[in-house]
This record gives C-alpha cells, sequence and structure tokens, in this order.
C-alpha cells in the first residue's frame, strides 16, 4: 500500500514523537509513505476562522499534489484530517470552488475532487484490517487498560468525514483489542480536549481537558490514547495545568496511536520517541513488560 | 399488518429529587415494546403504569415543541423521536438521565433558566434599520437570496440539547452556547437589522471565542442547526467587523499569517503574537518545561517548497481585515 504522507506541522515539530512511531509501524505493516516537502500546513481550524474560502484553497493545493501523483493521504492528526476533508466538501459548492480556482488555475493547479482523505486509524482498521495488524503483534498489551481519546475532527461533522458514529465510535477500541489492550470505555473519549482555546482561555482549556482525563482513569484506565497530536498536547504537555483545574494528581500517560501499535509491533520506547513525553510513561509499560532502556 | 413484534427493552431512569434525596439513582425497568417505540411513549407507560411519580417534560409529541430533549446512552436527543431498537440494539439497554448543564429540579426536568438567560443575552429580536421599513400591509423587504443566509437557523426549536452537550458550557458559564450563537448570527445576517456590526462587537468579549468548534453540537442538534458552523461564521464576520482584538481572533489571525510565510507553523512565533508579550512571559515556565522534552519547539520552520504559490493564494484571496 502506497499513501501521500501528510505528518502535519506538530508531528514535525513538538510532536516529534509521533511522526517517528508512525514511519515505524508503517514500515512495520508494509505501508509506504510518500513524502511531498510541498504540503503546506492544513490551517488548524484557526486558519478556516479567519477566512474560510482562503483554507480551502491551501487545502485544495495540498489535496492537488497527491492527486496529481495518483494518491491518497494518510494524515495521523485529527485536526488534519478534518481540515483536509472539509476542503473535499467544500469545494463541492460551485460558488467555493469558483474563487479556489480562480486562485488555484493561474498557479497550474487544478484539484478534480479524487483523492481520500483517510487517518492513520482508518487505514489501520479499514484497508491493512485488523486481522493482519493482529497477526504481527509480538507483545500483546494484555492487562493495560487503555482509554482511547479520539479528538473532535476525525468524528465530527460526521457529514464531511462519513465513516464512524461522530458520538459512539468504536474504531480506535477495535484496534486496541486487535493490539491486546482492554479498551475502556468513557463518556469523555468523544469529548473535546480543549486544545483550540487553550490560548483564549488557559484555565477553560485545562478544565475541560482535565475533565477528560479525570473520566478515563475513574473508569479504570491506566493510560489514554490519542490520534491527535493537538489532543497529546492538552492531555500530556499540559496534564499539569488540568490537574490544577480539576483539583487532583492525574499521572495519566498518554500515548500516540500509533505509539500503541508499535509496543506491540515489538518496537522499543525510544524507537516511539517515548522518552519525550512530559508525563512518564514507565508505570504503563511496566504493565506490559516494555520497560524503557534509559 | 400484523403488530410488529417486540423486543425486551430494559431502561435504567435517573431519579433525583433534591431537598428529599440524598444522592441520584437510576431506578430499573423493562419493558416489552416494538423496535421503533419512542423513548418519549417507553416513559410515559412507566408512568402510567409502574411509578406515577416519575417526572419529565413533553408535549408535541412530534418533535417540534422541543420539551423533551434529555439524555439517552450520553447523547443529546429528543426522547420523542428517538426510538427504543437501535439503542438497545447497540448497548443492551437505555440509560435515560436529565439534559446536562443544568441543575436538576426533579428526575428528568432542569431549570432551563440559565440556557434562557443566555438566549435573552444576545437580544433576540430585530433591530430595525429604518432603511428597511415594513410597514403594515408592505410585503417582506427580503430578497430569496438573503433569506439563504439565515442557512438552517430558523429551524431551531430551542430544545436546549445543543446547550446539554457543548463542553464549553460545562466548563465556563461565560460562553453563551451554540443555541443563543446560532440565533445571534440570525439577527446578526439579517438585512434587515442594524445592529449587525455591534452585535458582533459585543458577543466578543469572553464569549465567542470559547467555541471548542468540537461540533458536539451540531451532532446533538434535532433539526440540524449546525451550531457550530454559524459560529465559525460569525468569528470570520467578527474580525472582518473588528480586526483582531481578541485573543480568539489574534490567534486566528495570527496563525494565518504565519502560515502565509513559511507555508508552516511557527509555534513559539504563534504564542508570541497570541499572547502578547505580558500575558507570555507569565506562560514562560510552562514553555521551558516542554522545551527541555521537545526542543524542536525552537525551531523555525524553513519556508516550504512551492511557498510562492501559497503566497499567490493568499494574494488572490485574503483580504486586508479592516482595523
Amino acid at each position: 500500500m502506497k499513501l501521500a504522507y501528510y505528518p502535519g506541522c506538530v508531528a514535525q515539530e513538538s510532536g516529534k514523537e509521533l511522526d517517528l512511531a508512525t514511519r515505524w509501524v508503517c514500515r512495520a505493516l508494509g505501508i509506504e509513505l510518500v513524502e511531498f516537502p510541498t504540503f503546506s500546513c492544513c490551517g488548524s481550524g484557526f486558519v478556516d476562522e479567519a477566512n474560510e474560502v482562503l483554507n480551502v484553497a491551501i487545502n485544495a493545493r495540498n489535496l492537488a499534489i497527491a492527486e496529481k501523483a495518483g494518491l491518497d493521504l494518510l494524515t495521523i492528526c485529527s485536526t488534519c484530517t478534518g481540515m483536509l476533508s472539509l476542503a473535499n466538501l467544500r469545494m463541492k459548492d460551485p460558488k467555493v470552488r469558483g474563487r479556489v480556482d480562480g486562485a488555484l488555475k493561474p498557479l497550474g493547479i487544478e484539484y478534480r475532487g479524487s483523492v481520500r482523505v483517510k487517518h492513520l486509524l482508518r487505514v489501520l482498521t479499514e484497508d491493512v484490517g485488523l486481522t493482519a495488524v493482529k497477526a504481527k503483534v509480538v507483545r500483546p498489551l494484555a492487562g493495560l487498560k487503555v482509554g482511547a481519546f479520539y479528538g473532535c475532527h476525525l468524528l465530527r461533522p460526521a457529514d464531511e468525514l462519513g465513516w464512524e458514529s461522530p458520538e459512539e465510535p468504536h474504531a480506535f477500541e477495535d484496534l486496541l483489542s486487535a493490539v491486546g489492550a482492554d479498551p475502556v470505555f468513557y463518556r469523555g473519549r468523544v469529548m473535546c480536549c480543549g486544545f483550540p482555546i487553550q490560548f483564549v482561555k488557559g484555565e477553560t482549556a485545562s478544565r475541560i481537558g482535565g475533565r477528560q482525563i479525570l473520566d478515563a482513569k475513574q473508569h479504570g484506565a491506566h493510560a489514554m490514547a490519542t490520534p491527535c497530536p493537538l489532543c497529546h498536547i492538552s492531555l500530556d504537555a499540559y496534564q499539569n495545568r488540568a490537574e490544577t483545574a480539576v483539583g487532583q494528581k492525574l499521572d495519566m500517560p498518554v500515548f500516540h496511536l500509533p505509539q500503541v501499535v508499535g509496543l506491540a509491533l515489538g518496537a522499543s520506547p525510544e524507537e516511539l520517541g517515548l522518552p519525550r513525553h512530559l508525563v512518564p510513561v514507565e508505570p504503563a509499560l511496566a504493565r506490559i513488560g516494555a520497560a524503557s532502556r534509559a | 399488518m400484523s403488530a410488529p413484534a417486540t423486543i425486551k427493552v430494559p431502561i435504567s431512569v435517573y431519579r433525583f429529587e433534591p431537598g428529599k434525596d440524598a444522592a441520584p439513582h437510576y431506578q430499573e425497568f423493562t419493558l416489552d415494546l416494538a423496535p421503533h417505540t419512542p423513548i418519549l411513549s417507553a416513559l410515559l407507560q412507566i408512568r402510567s403504569e409502574q411509578d406515577p411519580s416519575l417526572s419529565l417534560r413533553y408535549s408535541c409529541r412530534s418533535a417540534i415543541c422541543g420539551s423533551c430533549a434529555m439524555q439517552v446512552n450520553s447523547k443529546s436527543r429528543l426522547a420523542c423521536e428517538t426510538p427504543v431498537g437501535p439503542e438497545v440494539e447497540r448497548h443492551g439497554r437505555i440509560v435515560i438521565e436529565p439534559m446536562r448543564n443544568q441543575p436538576v429540579l426533579r428526575d428528568l426536568v432542569v431549570d432551563q433558566a440559565p440556557f434562557w438567560r443566555q438566549y435573552d443575552g444576545i437580544e433576540p429580536h430585530l433591530k430595525l434599520d429604518p432603511r428597511h421599513p415594513m410597514p403594515d400591509g408592505a410585503p417582506n423587504p427580503m430578497t430569496p437570496e438573503e433569506v439563504d443566509r439565515f442557512k438552517e437557523t430558523p429551524r431551531c426549536i430551542a430544545c436546549a440539547a445543543c446547550y446539554s452537550a457543548c463542553p464549553a458550557v460545562e466548563a465556563d458559564p461565560a460562553f453563551p452556547g451554540p443555541m443563543a450563537l446560532a440565533k445571534l448570527y440570525r439577527f446578526v445576517v439579517d438585512p434587515r437589522d442594524q445592529a449587525h456590526q455591534d452585535r458582533l462587537v459585543r458577543i466578543q468579549p469572553g464569549g465567542l471565542w470559547l467555541c471548542l468548534r468540537c461540533h458536539l453540537c451540531t451532532e446533538a442538534c434535532p433539526k440540524d442547526v449546525r451550531p457550530s458552523e454559524r459560529i465559525r461564521d460569525l468569528k470570520e464576520m467578527a474580525i472582518q467587523v473588528q480586526g483582531a482584538t481578541e485573543a480568539g481572533s489574534r490567534h486566528a489571525v495570527a496563525f494565518k499569517e504565519n502560515i502565509g510565510e513559511t507555508g508552516l507553523l511557527n509555534e513559539m512565533k504563534l504564542a508570541r503574537q497570541t499572547y502578547g508579550l505580558a500575558a507570555l512571559a507569565k506562560e514562560l515556565p510552562q514553555g521551558a518545561r516542554i522545551l527541555r522534552k521537545k526542543p524542536e519547539l525552537r525551531k523555525r520552520p524553513h519556508p516550504i517548497q512551492g511557498m510562492d504559490e501559497v503566497e499567490q493564494i493568499y494574494a488572490a484571496l485574503d483580504r486586508k481585515e479592516d482595523a
């Protein structure tokens, strides 16, 4: 399987461990990643707030790059998935399309609308398939209770994304079961991490993130896992503030999705960038006999 | 036509009478019902046949009065239009709870005062523009295109399902909530209203920019009003009217400019632009903590290949905001 790899900005900067883990897992599962140094940022929802048509246009340009190469697009961030999918949908509106084409055509760029945007979670569950993932497991994550945390833009609005239930998804939990972990179901798994307003009103953002972590903890989760590096920032890098907001220690290790899969497929914690996390993951690793060498 | 086969429907209903009960509890019932039976009918059957003390709100039973919003297996739903069958199939049972984000008065009845206060706060009435007079008997002066600008917002039945589903409402009483903002949008785009600039200015401090665009409201809405998308529209219009004056609008505009410079996000620069120097100083310890583990944060991204294309797209589509 060959896909255009759209890592997104955060996985190339502060969330580098997500990029490392994605490459490791894709290598292990025979997914060929084709890279394009021409991709721009998806706008992260913020450009959409400032200028909707501009946001569609920069993403139509990204999609056109993949289309020209005849490839579907692999994303590893819920927000990138949402923004690129939104561009696909908005380009079907003749008024929007007219304005976007007016900006792209003079540059020799045309997007015909054929690229499918697929998050790694979807590729693993739909294209690779859970049976094939399971067959590669060498270290089942038995006994590790993991709370999946989806991130809004992987699921909603559902009519833009059109794959999972926006309120009661199960793809992530299915994947966790396939690698031997015990998925934990809790209300917060489909809620917001608070990230979009981290810069607007930090205490409110941390209260929102903290509630979801606390919910996972109260349902017995030893760790959380997220398909979105922005959720990861909220849940891991800002967990100290979430603790202040909810008034208690949380000590919740938070994995990126491919890190959980990578651990089960035999990667070392270092290969998956786990030492880069703010909240130590060792208590979770100890449960599956994967203690770090460091 | 023969009667459809029935299924066993286990229902767990939230019960609480503040002042009398020490804590909420759940009461278990099992009914034999056809799968298409609305949950409201199931609750009314419980009340008439098993426990007359069960309190709930309802009226029209036709998904138009907006009275019977509640949580069905943790989702905000109108009980009158949600059938029992799919819920039992998916969850094995149905857990019924009152709406969230509003205090419980008794059982499934909540105090909607906070919801209505937020609605009143946006002044949900036309402030007529004298250039659009509507003398008695005159035809509606709006064109069909102008009516289209309302999008789906006139469909709102004020059931508060969105308010119940909203994590920003849950975390911050300053946030007006999806319904009030969708209503605000409806008045902002109304060409007969003379206050639309004023409305956009007044909604910003502490209000508009707390929307997380999580789209939970859009999924919860039984009438497909799509509040989260109209809140996005309000944000863009607010920037056009007032420029980047709030933390939220500064962040959105700075992000856009960031991408216009290199094609990629510059995390450090964005933080500087959004916070301003004084607020940034308070963030330095947190930043240093993260930098120790993630030194790439300090890195300035190189412009992407093909940056000239991005620049030309910006030149074509990004008009300057009004200062």
